[in-house]
This record gives C-alpha cells, sequence and structure tokens, in this order.
C-alpha cells in the first residue's frame, strides 16, 4: 500500500456514506475528503452523527451506503445495498494502518503498559519481539509515558490511559488515526497531556480526522473543521472561518452553546498550559 | 462399637492412593470440560449462529435439570451399546466433562459479559481479529473475570467424583468402600476419607484465592 503515489487530493474518500440504526437515519449521504498530512476536527451537537460517521472511515462500523477507500484501496463498500466488505484479512491490514482513539481508551487492562504496545505489533505486522519492543519504547516516549512500560494499565491515569492508547495505534505505523472524542472522559486537568501529544502528531504531519468539542484545539490545530448537524455535514472550512464567520444560522447557535463553557477565542491554543503538566 | 483411630490411620496409605485418583478423575474432567466450554463459547458468540445457541441452551437445560448420578450410569452404560468401550475411569471423565462443561458455559458467559465491547472494537481497530481477538485480548480477560467461580466449579467436580465409585472407577471413595467392607469399621474409614476430601478441596480454594490475590496485587 504505496500511500505516496496516489494524488494528495484523495487519501481518504468517504463517498455518500449512508446509515441508519432501525428506523432512525443517522448519517445521510455524508461524504468527506482528506488529503495526506491534513487534520481535520469534526464538531457538532451530541447525536449528530459525527462519531459514527468517524467510525465508517475504517469500517468498524460498516455502513448501509457508500464506500470508502483508502489511498484508492477499497476500505468498505456497499454495491447493491447488500453490506460486502473487502475480504477480512484486507480489511484487517487496511485497519492495522488505520488507527483509532477512543473516548474510553480501551486499553487492554490485562497487559503490561509495554505489552499493550507490543502485542498488536507482533499479531498483527508480525514484528519479532525485539524489533517490537524497541517500537513500543520509542512510541511511549513520544506520548510520555517511557517511565511507565512496567505498570498496569489499571494503575494509570486516564490522561496517562489515553497516551497509552495512543501510543498502541503510533507503534503501527499509521498512515491515518481517527479520533474519537479522545478527551471527552477526562477530568479537565488531565486534557491537555493529551492534546499536546495530539499537537505534536499534527506538527510531524500525521494525517488526523478528531471529533472533538475542543474548539481552541480544534482552531489551533485543525486544517479543516467540519460541522455536522443531524446525520449531514452543514460547513466545513478553515477553523478561523467555520469558528469565527459561521455562515449557518445552526453553527452559530452552536457555537454560542459552547461559547458559554469551553470556547475562549482569545486564549492560546487549547487554552491549556503548553507543555505536559504531569498527567 | 467406639471410635478407633488407628483404624483411620491404617487405611491411610490406601486412601492416599484412592485421593490421588480423585485428583486425576477431577483434574481431566474439569480440563476437558474447560476446554470444550471455551469452545463452545467462542463459536457461539463469534458465529452468532441460532441453531448453535439454541443447541447449547437446550443440552445446558438437560444437564442441569437431570441428576450427575444418572448421567454418569448414561454414560457408562449406553457408550458401550453403540460400540464404544472406554472404561469406567474414561466413562466416568467423559461424564464429568460433559456436565461440568454446561456449568462453564454458563460461567464464562458471565465473564465474557464483562468484558466491554470497547475492547473488541479496540483490537478490530488495531487489525486483530478471529483467532488472535480471541486468544490475545477477550479470553484472557474472560478467564480473569471468571476465576472464583471456575475455583467453585472445580471443587464441585472434585467432590462429583465420588459419584464414579458407583461405576467401579477406584477412586477414593470406592477405596474407602472396599476397606471398611474388610474391616467393618466405616465411620473411621470414612472419616480419613472425608479428611482428604475436605483437604484436597480447601488446598484448591486455597491456592485459587492466593492466585486472586497476587493478581489484584499486581495490577491494583
Amino acid at each position: 500500500m504505496a500511500a505516496g503515489s496516489e494524488t494528495k487530493h484523495n487519501f481518504l474518500e468517504m463517498t455518500e456514506i449512508r446509515k441508519s440504526f432501525g428506523d432512525m437515519t443517522v448519517l445521510h449521504d455524508v461524504s468527506l475528503s482528506v488529503s495526506q498530512g491534513e487534520v481535520i476536527c469534526i464538531i457538532g451537537p451530541s447525536g449528530c452523527g459525527k462519531s459514527t460517521f468517524l467510525r465508517t472511515a475504517n469500517w468498524l462500523t460498516p455502513a448501509d451506503g457508500g464506500e470508502v477507500r483508502l489511498a484508492g484501496e477499497l476500505v468498505g463498500g456497499v454495491p447493491d445495498a447488500r453490506s460486502v466488505s473487502t475480504q477480512t484479512k484486507e480489511l484487517n491490514a487496511l485497519r492495522a494502518r488505520v488507527g483509532m482513539v477512543f473516548q474510553n481508551f480501551n486499553v487492554w487492562p490485562h497487559l503490561s503498559v509495554l505489552e499493550n504496545v507490543v502485542c498488536p505489533q507482533m499479531v498483527v505486522a508480525k514484528r519479532r519481539r525485539g524489533e517490537a519492543e524497541k517500537q513500543a519504547l520509542a512510541a511511549l516516549a513520544e506520548v510520555g509515558l517511557d517511565d511507565k512500560k512496567s505498570e498496569w494499565p489499571d494503575n494509570l491515569s486516564g490522561g496517562q490511559k489515553q497516551r497509552l492508547a495512543i501510543a498502541r495505534v503510533l507503534a503501527m505505523d499509521p498512515v491515518l488515526v481517527l479520533m474519537d472524542e479522545p478527551t471527552s472522559a477526562l477530568d479537565p486537568e488531565l486534557v491537555s497531556g493529551v492534546l499536546n501529544v495530539l499537537k505534536r502528531l499534527a506538527q510531524k504531519g500525521m494525517t488526523m480526522i478528531i471529533v472533538t468539542h475542543e474548539l481552541g484545539f480544534a482552531s489551533s490545530v485543525a486544517d479543516r473543521v467540519v460541522f455536522m448537524e443531524e446525520g449531514r455535514i452543514v460547513e466545513e472550512g478553515a477553523p478561523d472561518v467555520i469558528l469565527q464567520t459561521p455562515k449557518t444560522e445552526r453553527l452559530k447557535l452552536f457555537l454560542e452553546k459552547l461559547n458559554i463553557t469551553a470556547f475562549k477565542p482569545n486564549s492560546d491554543s487549547a487554552g491549556h498550559p503548553t507543555m505536559d503538566s504531569g498527567s | 462399637m467406639k471410635f478407633d483411630i488407628s483404624y483411620t490411620f491404617d487405611a491411610l496409605p490406601r486412601l492416599f492412593e484412592g485421593s490421588l485418583v480423585t485428583l486425576t478423575l477431577a483434574l481431566l474432567g474439569f480440563a476437558f470440560s474447560v476446554v470444550l466450554a471455551t469452545i463452545v463459547t467462542v463459536a457461539r458468540t463469534a458465529s452468532k449462529s441460532r441453531i448453535l445457541a439454541y443447541s447449547v441452551a437446550i443440552y445446558i437445560s438437560f444437564i442441569r435439570g437431570t441428576p450427575l448420578l444418572v448421567q454418569i450410569f448414561l454414560v457408562f452404560y449406553v457408550l458401550p451399546i453403540v460400540g464404544i468401550n472406554i472404561g469406567p475411569m474414561s466413562a466416568g471423565i467423559l461424564a464429568l466433562t460433559l456436565n461440568s462443561a454446561a456449568f462453564v458455559i454458563e460461567i464464562l458467559r458471565g465473564g465474557l459479559a464483562s468484558v466491554p465491547q470497547g475492547q473488541f472494537e479496540a483490537a478490530r481497530s488495531l487489525g486483530l481479529s478471529g483467532f488472535a481477538l480471541w486468544v490475545k485480548v477477550v479470553l484472557p480477560q474472560t478467564f480473569m473475570a471468571s476465576i472464583p467461580p471456575l475455583v467453585n466449579e472445580f471443587t464441585q467436580v472434585l467432590k462429583a467424583t465420588a459419584l464414579l465409585s458407583t461405576i467401579t472407577v477406584v477412586e477414593l471413595m470406592r477405596v474407602s468402600q472396599q476397606i471398611y467392607s474388610n474391616n467393618y469399621h466405616p465411620v473411621e474409614v470414612l472419616t480419613g476419607a472425608f479428611v482428604m476430601y475436605f483437604l484436597m478441596c480447601f488446598a484448591v480454594s486455597r491456592s485459587a484465592s492466593l492466585l486472586e490475590s497476587k493478581f489484584e496485587v499486581k495490577r491494583a
């Protein structure tokens, strides 16, 4: 899978994604294309379908309509309204290169911090232990957890667990990282540690799609902000345009609601201290 | 007739041999039942097959709804009729396995339910699937959550081995019967067997709780 040979514009191409749960349609033919190195933040009220949309990007939630292509390769698609995806093996190979970070971390409690990062490398990427450990230590250092490698996840704080989850993803050399509200389950004082890791990733040119409520973070890191409501993309564009001069009434309302609590346009970046504050 | 402890002591060497047989029966029966129950649990969950789910449910209700002694006799007498001669020891282990598997399936169902859906999702999003997903991520957590009821089930199996004396398996109970039918001192001999059974079960549950607290220390 040589991503470099593809043109920049259709690195990830999500076309007319449709998804229903029972009678409720949560995604109405949503399309999004992401170029390599781009950081996209998806914002929107809860229940707007943003998490579901993100989860169709690696076909973790198979869509009912539309298709997803990564570097030209089919991740999942629905011809003839029948849910078929690429062969499981190929899908797994693709998924291994598309990292996913969840709201609830989902680190594996039965494995040590180091083993959490080593295990998928050995099983999926077929690396030898020595190589996998080297890679794992590098990834843990990247998120500031190298001193916790022998700990058990139960002994980590929420912020540390989320950084562990990120390290687990990074060790697989992802070409794309999907993040589903990565800081929503964290205590406020632990948020900045995780956001700083994400910022560094963005600076390094990692392609990312981040579902987030942290508008300050979105405005400082995103190349493009996508506003979703009721299963549709309502507005998208550069963060300062979207967040400062919203065109639609709905986005205006949404931003006003958030402004009261979270968004401080004048503060720097996410409104958080810049370097790791311990968590 | 007064209680003469010397009969108990005299019986001890043979009771000890019987205990080893009892332990072997219990270990094998339980080990096979855990393997069988694990396979059934994974197959039932992964395949989402209705037929399989119903068959398992029916099997469990039959096992739970009939006495183990009847199940043991059935296995012992039915197998030779269909041309399978495996002897009382193997028939006994088979009966224990088939019986215990029903309970272990239920235990593992509870353990599996305690593994959050996010654990599966994280594994799948990293490219783990099928065998690796179960062996590396799901089953370890399922078993960790199931240790206390599994230990309990093992002691049940261990005590149930006494029923195998009825199909001529020479385990602790049968040995005791052989001894007291010669010396006519059932109380002394059975007291010895009583202590043997207790010590085995006690050792198992003690080492299990040590194991558990070790996990706790390691993880919390």
